[in-house]
């Protein structure tokens, strides 16, 4: 089980390695490319996860129509755009 | 049809001559109009090309009314593409030219239907360009970081650098790092199996040590059609007793001291190969084509080639110094739209005046895709629009065909329809140089104005023997029937090689006849991959990258061989299958044979 989940790993990084052209760098190249990468990714994944959840947030508040509380006619998206801001 | 054929020599004759007289059309132009469309039952555009006075098609016509009929008949011969007796009575030439639209039309759904393209997915075009931006990047950054570990020039203050800045920043950053899948030594002779002389790198392919370790692996590398590469048999054995009688060299060239009885027979037998009248051949294929063409074209002429074309072809197109349009790969519509294009307004560089010549130029069949050239559908529009076809058959001559003939007889077409007919001897017949036959006319003025017969040293006399002796086993003039069943194998092996790779899901282009089979792996690491790959599992290929196709179109290409056998397919096959798994090479989107496929 475990020698077929390496396999499949060892492919993946194959496939990987052949799709980005990595297979055909130099040793020290393929560990700038993959740190850099991953680099990229982790700070992707970070950003994510601080950020994301209140970006969706005030992005839904932006495009949904009018919460109750706020009372009707006046309304108009343009004038809100202090929600925004992050929090 | 002897004497049919005997006329319309004639006139390629009269045309070959006629059309460096630049101003007898004139005077002829009168005789031309009141008869030509009289006698054929022309289309609008052909009428129109004629009143533009495009001048080559007068000229044609000009000399005599007899040549006229047999011109017409000799188009009726084409587009029937029978190469049959066809009377020249004018009834008769007149009935068949409607066929022909019928017949082109068949012979163009033909040709889609057995001819595939298939377009890349988008996500490895997306991919492909990434790479090869990454690969570009980190080789000038390489280059910015290291000095390259090769020769460099010294004490040249001043001088700028001899040699190709981003050709040698290529070679070295980009294609030296899968360095050890191309130009690899062999020790064999390349015939099924080839014996490859094993090398190591240890510096990334700058430099590569030898193991003296030899590995045999299956040949599907070499353009050995028919099997004639081969260390023995009737071949090998008659090109060794003439080389122990006549020597290795003629050390002269052809018109000094270089010709000899055997260099003599060797172009009335490929002459009779072809069928037509005379031969000429080289000593080198590249040279055949790079050097015949400037004698055979030149400034003021224009020239129609096809996209494709081999380098050495459009080397001889810059050395001619004609204006060269390039149309779309075996596109026809596209030919003929510039074809009329420049029928119509000629020369715009010399104020609308007609072109000296037009020729086109094209491919048996195109060796970096696979294809097929659309033969019957040129020499349709050759023959509307007056132009001239330079066919090279390089890789077609032998491979294609009922009788070997190239693709003049894989189509079944009149070898007089082809003004030049150009061919190398490199591949089917297992040897090397080149031939130009056509008329005799053709061949005479090349005997004289040629630089590759003039200059250049003649044809070694084992190798004019190989030639002959394999042409002589193709026709079956050694009494068996050798020839014809290579040519049957060859057929049988590519038809089957085709399918299974088709079964499989991978890409091929081209021709389902044709034997040289690409398939695409699209990115560059994968070309490197798929070779060293098959290399561990003793199968020799060739891959194609960048510099030879597109960036988006990296290939992987085997040559079929009449000397292979249905088990050695079946074992590559089997390896390909499964490392196009491995690798991910199966991008075809197309349905599957579901069957087994029958060899």
């Amino acid at each position: 089980m475990l020698k077929f989940l390496k396999n499949m790993l060892l492919s993946l990084y194959m496939q990987y390695e052949l799709v980005t052209c990595i297979y055909m760098f130099e040793p020290w190249e393929k560990k700038l490319i993959n740190s850099f990468v991953l680099l990229t990714l982790s700070l992707v994944i970070f950003s994510s996860v601080v950020y994301l959840p209140s970006y969706i947030e005030t992005f839904l508040r932006f495009v949904s129509p009018l919460p109750e509380e706020e009372g009707g006619a006046s309304y108009t998206p343009m004038l809100h755009t202090e929600k925004m801001s992050m929090s | 049809m002897g004497n049919s054929n005997g006329d319309s020599g004639e006139v390629q004759q009269e045309r070959q001559r006629n059309c460096d007289i630049s101003n007898s059309w004139n005077k002829m132009k009168g005789i031309t109009e009141e008869n030509m469309p009289k006698e054929c039952d022309s289309s609008t555009v052909e009428l129109r090309a004629r009143k533009n006075g495009f001048k080559d098609n007068v000229v044609e016509a000009a000399p005599t009314n007899g040549c006229l009929k047999n011109c017409t008949a000799n188009t009726t011969q084409c587009a029937t593409a029978n190469g049959t007796a066809c009377s020249n009575s004018n009834s008769n030439s007149k009935q068949s030219l409607y066929t022909p639209a019928k017949k082109l039309s068949e012979f163009a759904a033909e040709h889609t239907r057995k001819t595939s393209f298939e377009e890349v997915p988008l996500h490895t075009a997306c991919l492909t360009y990434l790479g090869f931006y990454l690969l570009m990047i980190l080789g000038y950054i390489n280059q910015l970081l290291f000095v390259p570990k090769v020769a460099k020039e010294e004490n040249r203050e001043g001088y700028v650098t001899l040699y190709d800045a981003f050709e040698s920043f290529y070679s070295r950053y980009v294609y030296r790092r899968v360095r050890d899948c191309w130009n690899r030594p062999i020790c064999s002779v390349p015939g099924d199996e080839v014996t490859l002389k094993d090398r190591v790198t240890n510096d990334y392919g700058w430099s590569f040590q030898f193991t003296g370790t030899e590995t045999r692996c299956l040949n599907l590398g070499s353009y050995n059609y028919l099997g004639f590469a081969d260390a023995t048999g009737p071949c090998a054995e008659q090109s060794e007793e003439t080389a122990r009688e006549m020597g290795l060299a003629m050390t002269s060239t052809r018109v000094e001291l270089g010709t000899t009885q055997l260099h003599l027979d060797l172009e009335s037998l490929t002459a009779r190969y072809l069928g037509v009248e005379d031969a000429i051949v080289f000593g080198m294929g590249f040279a055949t084509n790079a050097l015949n063409l400037p004698s055979l074209i030149s400034p003021g002429c224009l020239v129609l080639s096809d996209e494709k074309n081999h380098a050495s072809i459009i080397l001889g197109l810059r050395l001619s110094g004609a204006t060269t349009k390039v149309f779309k790969h075996n596109n026809m519509r596209d030919l003929e739209r510039v074809l009329r294009y420049n029928v119509v307004h000629g020369n715009s560089k010399n104020g609308g005046k007609p072109w000296k010549k037009i020729l086109i130029l094209v491919e048996g069949v195109f060796s970096m895709e696979g294809s097929i050239v659309r033969l019957p559908e040129i020499i349709a529009l050759k023959k509307k629009y007056k132009a001239y076809l330079y066919l090279d058959e390089a890789h077609s001559i032998g491979a294609m065909g009922p009788h070997g003939g190239g693709a003049v007889d894989y189509f079944g077409a009149d070898p007089k329809d082809i003004d030049i007919l150009m061919g190398t001897f490199t591949k089917s017949f297992g040897s090397a140089g080149g031939y130009i036959a056509g008329s005799k006319r053709l061949i005479d003025f090349l005997r004289t104005n040629s630089h590759a017969h003039c200059y250049a040293s003649s044809m070694s006399p084992p190798i004019a023997q190989q030639i002959y002796t394999s042409m002589s086993i193709i026709m079956g003039l050694d009494g068996t029937d050798t020839g014809r069943q290579k040519i049957n194998q060859l057929a049988r092996n590519t038809r089957y090689f085709r399918r299974r790779l088709a079964q499989m899901g991978v890409i091929t282009y081209g021709h389902e006849d044709s034997p040289v089979v690409p398939m695409l792996v699209y990115l560059f690491s994968k070309i490197g991959a798929v070779v060293r790959t098959l290399t561990t599992r003793h199968i020799a290929v060739v891959g194609v990258g960048f510099p030879a196709t597109p960036i988006m179109e990296g290939r992987i290409r085997y040559c079929l061989s009449a000397a292979h056998t249905k088990e050695q397919l079946d074992y590559a096959l089997e390896v390909i299958d499964e490392i196009s798994d491995r690798l991910g090479l199966k991008y075809s989107r197309k349905p599957r044979e579901p069957n087994t496929i029958e060899y």
